[in-house]
Protein backbone atom coordinates (compact mmCIF):
# COMPACT_ATOMS: atom_id res chain seq x y z
CA UNK A 1 0.00 0.00 0.00
CA UNK A 2 2.75 2.29 0.99
CA UNK A 3 4.36 1.85 -1.99
CA UNK A 4 0.91 2.67 -4.31
CA UNK A 5 0.79 5.82 -2.73
CA UNK A 6 4.70 6.82 -2.93
CA UNK A 7 4.48 5.53 -7.02
CA UNK A 8 1.26 7.94 -7.10
CA UNK A 9 3.28 10.69 -5.69
CA UNK A 10 6.09 10.53 -7.40
CA UNK A 11 3.97 10.28 -10.78
CA UNK A 12 2.08 13.51 -9.93
CA UNK A 13 4.20 15.44 -8.48
CA UNK A 14 8.14 14.64 -8.42
CA UNK A 15 7.93 13.34 -11.98
CA UNK A 16 5.00 15.52 -13.34
CA UNK A 17 4.31 15.08 -16.81
CA UNK A 18 4.46 18.17 -17.66
CA UNK A 19 7.30 20.02 -15.31
CA UNK A 20 9.58 16.75 -15.01
CA UNK A 21 9.15 15.41 -18.36
CA UNK A 22 8.00 18.23 -20.53
CA UNK A 23 5.51 17.01 -22.21
CA UNK A 24 1.87 17.69 -23.36
CA UNK A 25 3.32 21.54 -23.45
CA UNK A 26 0.91 22.68 -26.11
CA UNK A 27 -2.23 22.41 -23.73
CA UNK A 28 -0.07 23.78 -21.10
CA UNK A 29 0.04 26.97 -22.47
CA UNK A 30 -2.55 26.96 -24.90
CA UNK A 31 -5.55 26.45 -22.79
CA UNK A 32 -4.79 27.78 -19.29
CA UNK A 33 -5.27 31.26 -19.57
CA UNK A 34 -8.90 30.57 -17.32
CA UNK A 35 -8.72 28.07 -14.63
CA UNK A 36 -12.47 26.53 -15.91
CA UNK A 37 -10.85 25.66 -19.34
CA UNK A 38 -8.28 24.44 -17.28
CA UNK A 39 -9.82 22.38 -14.75
CA UNK A 40 -12.37 20.98 -18.02
CA UNK A 41 -9.33 19.92 -20.06
CA UNK A 42 -7.56 18.22 -17.37
CA UNK A 43 -10.57 16.44 -16.31
CA UNK A 44 -10.86 15.26 -19.69
CA UNK A 45 -7.34 14.36 -19.97
CA UNK A 46 -7.06 12.31 -16.89
CA UNK A 47 -9.91 10.40 -18.33
CA UNK A 48 -8.97 9.60 -21.75
CA UNK A 49 -5.37 8.57 -20.02
CA UNK A 50 -6.61 6.88 -17.40
CA UNK A 51 -8.65 4.87 -20.14
CA UNK A 52 -5.78 4.50 -23.09
CA UNK A 53 -4.01 3.29 -20.25
CA UNK A 54 -5.88 0.39 -19.43
CA UNK A 55 -6.24 -0.38 -22.85
CA UNK A 56 -2.43 0.21 -24.13
CA UNK A 57 -1.55 -2.04 -20.10
CA UNK A 58 -3.46 -5.30 -22.26
CA UNK A 59 -2.64 -4.80 -25.73
CA UNK A 60 1.27 -4.80 -23.89
CA UNK A 61 0.50 -7.85 -22.51
CA UNK A 62 -1.33 -9.85 -23.98
CA UNK A 63 -0.74 -9.43 -27.96
CA UNK A 64 2.66 -7.39 -28.12
CA UNK A 65 4.40 -9.11 -25.38
CA UNK A 66 2.71 -12.44 -25.96
CA UNK A 67 3.54 -12.33 -29.95
CA UNK A 68 6.93 -10.57 -29.77
CA UNK A 69 5.43 -7.18 -31.17
CA UNK A 70 7.33 -4.78 -29.33
CA UNK A 71 8.83 -3.11 -31.93
CA UNK A 72 5.07 -2.24 -32.97
CA UNK A 73 4.37 -0.53 -29.47
CA UNK A 74 4.44 3.37 -30.51
CA UNK A 75 2.72 2.79 -33.21
CA UNK A 76 -0.19 0.43 -31.72
CA UNK A 77 -0.29 2.88 -29.07
CA UNK A 78 -0.96 5.89 -31.06
CA UNK A 79 -3.82 3.61 -32.76
CA UNK A 80 -4.98 2.71 -29.03
CA UNK A 81 -5.49 6.49 -27.91
CA UNK A 82 -7.09 7.55 -31.16
CA UNK A 83 -9.73 5.09 -30.27
CA UNK A 84 -9.97 5.73 -26.83
CA UNK A 85 -10.48 9.62 -27.67
CA UNK A 86 -13.15 8.15 -30.19
CA UNK A 87 -14.40 5.84 -27.81
CA UNK A 88 -14.81 8.70 -25.12
CA UNK A 89 -16.35 11.18 -27.49
CA UNK A 90 -18.79 8.76 -28.76
CA UNK A 91 -20.02 7.45 -25.51
CA UNK A 92 -20.40 10.86 -23.87
CA UNK A 93 -22.25 11.65 -27.32
CA UNK A 94 -24.77 8.76 -26.54
CA UNK A 95 -24.84 9.45 -22.83
CA UNK A 96 -25.55 12.87 -22.92
CA UNK A 97 -25.66 15.47 -26.04
CA UNK A 98 -25.60 18.70 -23.54
CA UNK A 99 -22.16 16.86 -22.05
CA UNK A 100 -21.35 16.62 -26.02
CA UNK A 101 -22.00 20.16 -26.82
CA UNK A 102 -19.78 21.53 -23.85
CA UNK A 103 -16.69 19.37 -23.23
CA UNK A 104 -16.65 17.94 -27.19
CA UNK A 105 -14.05 20.95 -27.64
CA UNK A 106 -11.82 19.42 -25.39
CA UNK A 107 -11.77 16.00 -26.92
CA UNK A 108 -9.87 16.21 -30.31
CA UNK A 109 -6.98 18.07 -28.65
CA UNK A 110 -6.11 15.38 -26.23
CA UNK A 111 -5.42 12.92 -29.53
CA UNK A 112 -2.58 15.17 -30.19
CA UNK A 113 -1.11 15.13 -26.74
CA UNK A 114 1.95 13.54 -26.47
CA UNK A 115 1.35 13.46 -22.33
CA UNK A 116 -0.85 10.56 -23.59
CA UNK A 117 1.25 8.67 -25.37
CA UNK A 118 4.10 9.27 -23.07
CA UNK A 119 2.02 8.16 -19.89
CA UNK A 120 1.53 4.68 -22.27
CA UNK A 121 5.19 4.24 -23.30
CA UNK A 122 5.88 4.68 -19.22
CA UNK A 123 3.99 2.27 -18.39
CA UNK A 124 4.91 -0.48 -20.87
CA UNK A 125 9.05 -0.08 -19.46
CA UNK A 126 7.94 -0.64 -16.06
CA UNK A 127 6.17 -3.96 -16.40
CA UNK A 128 3.77 -3.09 -13.56
CA UNK A 129 -0.03 -4.74 -12.94
CA UNK A 130 -2.61 -3.67 -14.42
CA UNK A 131 -4.37 -2.15 -11.13
CA UNK A 132 -1.13 -0.39 -10.08
CA UNK A 133 -0.71 0.59 -14.12
CA UNK A 134 -3.62 2.55 -14.19
CA UNK A 135 -3.15 3.98 -11.21
CA UNK A 136 0.31 5.26 -12.09
CA UNK A 137 -1.40 6.67 -15.42
CA UNK A 138 -4.12 8.28 -13.34
CA UNK A 139 -1.63 9.88 -10.92
CA UNK A 140 0.30 11.17 -13.62
CA UNK A 141 -2.72 12.65 -15.35
CA UNK A 142 -3.50 14.02 -11.86
CA UNK A 143 -0.42 15.89 -11.42
CA UNK A 144 -0.75 16.77 -15.02
CA UNK A 145 -4.52 18.82 -14.08
CA UNK A 146 -2.81 19.86 -10.80
CA UNK A 147 -0.45 21.81 -12.84
CA UNK A 148 -2.79 23.07 -15.62
CA UNK A 149 -4.98 24.61 -12.92
CA UNK A 150 -1.80 25.93 -10.50
CA UNK A 151 -0.50 27.87 -14.16
CA UNK A 152 -3.80 29.24 -15.16
CA UNK A 153 -4.71 30.52 -11.50
CA UNK A 154 -0.93 32.30 -12.23
CA UNK A 155 -2.26 34.02 -15.85
CA UNK A 156 -5.62 35.11 -14.57
CA UNK A 157 -3.53 36.73 -11.83
CA UNK A 158 -0.93 37.83 -14.11
CA UNK A 159 -3.58 38.96 -16.49
CA UNK A 160 -4.31 42.13 -13.57
CA UNK A 161 -1.14 42.73 -13.25
CA UNK A 162 1.10 45.44 -14.96
CA UNK A 163 3.66 43.23 -16.93
CA UNK A 164 6.43 45.50 -18.90
CA UNK A 165 5.85 45.77 -22.38
CA UNK A 166 8.94 43.74 -23.14
CA UNK A 167 7.60 40.61 -21.02
CA UNK A 168 3.77 40.62 -21.58
CA UNK A 169 2.25 37.78 -23.37
CA UNK A 170 3.62 34.44 -23.24
CA UNK A 171 7.24 35.83 -22.26
CA UNK A 172 6.01 36.17 -18.94
CA UNK A 173 3.95 33.07 -19.41
CA UNK A 174 7.18 31.23 -20.11
CA UNK A 175 9.24 32.83 -17.09
CA UNK A 176 6.15 31.89 -15.01
CA UNK A 177 6.47 28.30 -15.85
CA UNK A 178 9.97 27.87 -14.84
CA UNK A 179 9.47 29.30 -12.04
CA UNK A 180 7.01 26.99 -11.07
CA UNK A 181 8.99 23.90 -12.61
CA UNK A 182 11.57 25.26 -10.27
CA UNK A 183 8.95 24.64 -7.57
CA UNK A 184 8.02 21.67 -8.20
CA UNK A 185 11.65 20.67 -8.23
CA UNK A 186 11.20 20.67 -4.07
CA UNK A 187 9.10 17.75 -4.20
CA UNK A 188 12.06 15.60 -5.76
CA UNK A 189 13.61 12.97 -2.98
CA UNK A 190 10.18 12.04 -1.70
CA UNK A 191 10.00 9.29 -4.15
CA UNK A 192 12.27 7.93 -7.41
CA UNK A 193 9.33 5.88 -9.02
CA UNK B 1 -36.09 21.81 -23.91
CA UNK B 2 -34.23 25.14 -24.53
CA UNK B 3 -33.47 27.92 -22.50
CA UNK B 4 -32.83 31.76 -23.16
CA UNK B 5 -30.96 34.11 -20.95
CA UNK B 6 -34.04 35.20 -19.32
CA UNK B 7 -34.26 32.01 -17.20
CA UNK B 8 -30.71 32.56 -15.76
CA UNK B 9 -29.89 35.63 -13.29
CA UNK B 10 -26.73 37.31 -15.23
CA UNK B 11 -23.59 35.34 -13.80
CA UNK B 12 -20.27 36.67 -12.61
CA UNK B 13 -18.01 34.54 -15.07
CA UNK B 14 -19.19 33.33 -18.56
CA UNK B 15 -17.15 31.82 -20.63
CA UNK B 16 -18.44 33.49 -23.93
CA UNK B 17 -17.92 31.52 -27.53
CA UNK B 18 -19.55 32.42 -31.14
CA UNK B 19 -21.80 30.98 -32.99
CA UNK B 20 -23.92 31.03 -35.93
CA UNK B 21 -27.86 30.89 -36.60
CA UNK B 22 -27.97 27.89 -38.82
CA UNK B 23 -31.85 27.64 -39.07
CA UNK B 24 -34.95 28.42 -37.30
CA UNK B 25 -37.69 25.81 -36.55
CA UNK B 26 -40.44 28.46 -35.22
CA UNK B 27 -39.91 29.87 -32.11
CA UNK B 28 -36.36 27.93 -32.18
CA UNK B 29 -33.24 28.89 -33.64
CA UNK B 30 -30.52 26.33 -34.40
CA UNK B 31 -26.74 27.39 -34.27
CA UNK B 32 -23.66 25.77 -34.79
CA UNK B 33 -20.32 26.96 -32.95
CA UNK B 34 -18.10 28.49 -35.12
CA UNK B 35 -15.62 27.00 -36.98
CA UNK B 36 -11.88 28.25 -35.61
CA UNK B 37 -8.69 27.62 -36.40
CA UNK B 38 -7.94 25.40 -33.90
CA UNK B 39 -10.02 23.65 -31.34
CA UNK B 40 -11.23 26.59 -29.31
CA UNK B 41 -9.20 29.10 -31.24
CA UNK B 42 -6.65 29.00 -27.76
CA UNK B 43 -3.69 31.08 -28.02
CA UNK B 44 -1.40 28.99 -28.87
CA UNK B 45 -3.35 27.77 -31.88
CA UNK B 46 -0.60 28.59 -34.63
CA UNK B 47 1.68 26.10 -32.77
CA UNK B 48 -1.07 23.52 -32.19
CA UNK B 49 -1.17 20.27 -33.54
CA UNK B 50 -4.74 19.58 -33.72
CA UNK B 51 -6.27 22.19 -35.74
CA UNK B 52 -7.25 19.92 -38.46
CA UNK B 53 -9.48 17.33 -36.11
CA UNK B 54 -10.97 20.32 -34.44
CA UNK B 55 -12.51 22.03 -37.42
CA UNK B 56 -13.93 18.91 -39.14
CA UNK B 57 -17.10 19.90 -40.45
CA UNK B 58 -18.96 17.31 -39.11
CA UNK B 59 -17.63 17.49 -35.66
CA UNK B 60 -18.75 20.87 -35.56
CA UNK B 61 -22.46 19.81 -37.06
CA UNK B 62 -22.55 17.25 -33.81
CA UNK B 63 -22.30 20.13 -31.74
CA UNK B 64 -25.13 22.07 -33.26
CA UNK B 65 -27.82 23.52 -30.55
CA UNK B 66 -31.17 24.84 -30.13
CA UNK B 67 -32.09 28.49 -28.42
CA UNK B 68 -34.93 30.25 -27.87
CA UNK B 69 -35.01 32.75 -30.38
CA UNK B 70 -36.56 35.41 -28.89
CA UNK B 71 -34.03 37.58 -29.73
CA UNK B 72 -35.30 37.69 -33.76
CA UNK B 73 -32.33 36.22 -34.68
CA UNK B 74 -32.16 35.28 -38.45
CA UNK B 75 -30.03 32.75 -40.50
CA UNK B 76 -26.30 32.96 -40.95
CA UNK B 77 -26.60 35.98 -38.40
CA UNK B 78 -23.40 35.56 -35.52
CA UNK B 79 -23.95 35.61 -31.84
CA UNK B 80 -21.97 35.68 -28.61
CA UNK B 81 -23.41 32.58 -26.59
CA UNK B 82 -22.00 32.33 -23.21
CA UNK B 83 -22.08 29.37 -20.25
CA UNK B 84 -21.22 29.78 -16.66
CA UNK B 85 -17.61 28.02 -15.66
CA UNK B 86 -19.62 26.63 -12.53
CA UNK B 87 -21.38 24.85 -15.47
CA UNK B 88 -18.13 23.90 -17.47
CA UNK B 89 -16.42 22.20 -14.42
CA UNK B 90 -20.03 20.54 -13.49
CA UNK B 91 -20.10 18.72 -16.80
CA UNK B 92 -17.05 17.87 -16.75
CA UNK B 93 -17.07 16.23 -13.50
CA UNK B 94 -20.25 14.75 -14.44
CA UNK B 95 -18.44 13.19 -17.66
CA UNK B 96 -15.70 12.46 -16.60
CA UNK B 97 -14.84 12.24 -12.71
CA UNK B 98 -17.61 9.97 -12.02
CA UNK B 99 -17.70 7.29 -14.63
CA UNK B 100 -13.51 7.21 -13.20
CA UNK B 101 -14.64 6.82 -9.44
CA UNK B 102 -16.98 4.18 -10.45
CA UNK B 103 -14.23 2.21 -12.50
CA UNK B 104 -11.69 2.71 -9.67
CA UNK B 105 -14.05 1.40 -6.73
CA UNK B 106 -15.11 -1.82 -9.00
CA UNK B 107 -11.04 -1.94 -9.86
CA UNK B 108 -10.20 -1.77 -6.58
CA UNK B 109 -12.77 -4.16 -4.65
CA UNK B 110 -11.66 -6.90 -7.80
CA UNK B 111 -8.10 -6.40 -6.90
CA UNK B 112 -8.83 -7.15 -2.84
CA UNK B 113 -11.33 -9.76 -3.49
CA UNK B 114 -9.38 -11.78 -6.07
CA UNK B 115 -5.85 -10.37 -6.75
CA UNK B 116 -5.67 -11.33 -11.08
CA UNK B 117 -5.16 -8.85 -13.35
CA UNK B 118 -8.03 -10.25 -15.70
CA UNK B 119 -10.55 -9.69 -13.17
CA UNK B 120 -9.69 -6.50 -12.15
CA UNK B 121 -9.34 -5.56 -15.41
CA UNK B 122 -13.17 -6.41 -16.33
CA UNK B 123 -14.07 -5.41 -12.95
CA UNK B 124 -12.79 -2.06 -14.01
CA UNK B 125 -14.61 -2.14 -17.19
CA UNK B 126 -17.86 -2.76 -15.58
CA UNK B 127 -17.17 -0.01 -13.25
CA UNK B 128 -16.73 2.47 -16.51
CA UNK B 129 -19.63 1.43 -17.61
CA UNK B 130 -21.38 1.92 -14.76
CA UNK B 131 -20.20 5.32 -13.85
CA UNK B 132 -21.29 6.57 -17.51
CA UNK B 133 -24.65 5.11 -16.48
CA UNK B 134 -25.06 7.10 -13.39
CA UNK B 135 -23.02 10.11 -15.43
CA UNK B 136 -26.31 9.96 -17.51
CA UNK B 137 -28.88 10.35 -14.84
CA UNK B 138 -26.87 13.34 -13.98
CA UNK B 139 -26.21 14.77 -17.32
CA UNK B 140 -30.35 14.85 -17.52
CA UNK B 141 -31.10 16.37 -13.92
CA UNK B 142 -28.83 19.17 -15.06
CA UNK B 143 -30.15 19.59 -18.61
CA UNK B 144 -33.48 19.64 -16.96
CA UNK B 145 -32.32 22.64 -15.03
CA UNK B 146 -31.06 24.58 -18.04
CA UNK B 147 -27.57 24.10 -16.27
CA UNK B 148 -26.19 23.03 -19.31
CA UNK B 149 -27.53 24.80 -21.94
CA UNK B 150 -25.61 28.26 -23.67
CA UNK B 151 -27.39 30.62 -23.12
CA UNK B 152 -27.28 34.26 -25.98
CA UNK B 153 -25.20 36.69 -24.58
CA UNK B 154 -25.35 39.67 -27.86
CA UNK B 155 -25.39 39.84 -31.53
CA UNK B 156 -21.35 39.62 -32.74
CA UNK B 157 -20.21 42.49 -34.15
CA UNK B 158 -18.90 42.46 -37.46
CA UNK B 159 -15.07 41.31 -37.65
CA UNK B 160 -15.72 40.24 -33.93
CA UNK B 161 -13.42 37.70 -32.48
CA UNK B 162 -11.92 35.55 -29.68
CA UNK B 163 -8.53 37.05 -29.77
Amino acid sequence: MKETVMMMIGAALVNNVILARFLGLCSFMGVTTRIDTAAGMGLATTFVITVSSMADWAVQRYLLEAYGLGFLRTVTFILVIASAVQFTEMVIRKVSPSLFQMLGIYLPLITTNCAVLGVALLLAENHMSFIAATLFAFASAAGYSLVMVIFAGLRERLALASVPRLFAGPPIAFIVAGLLAMAFMGFSGISTV
Amino acid sequence: MTVTADDFPAPAHTIEGYARVVGIEGAVAWLEPEQTASCGGCAAAASCGSPGLGSLAGRIKARRFPLDNRDALIVGERVVVGVTERALLKAALTAFALPMLAAFTAGGLAQWADGSNPVTMGAMIAGLFAGFLASRRMAHRLAARGELAPRFLRRAQQDETCR
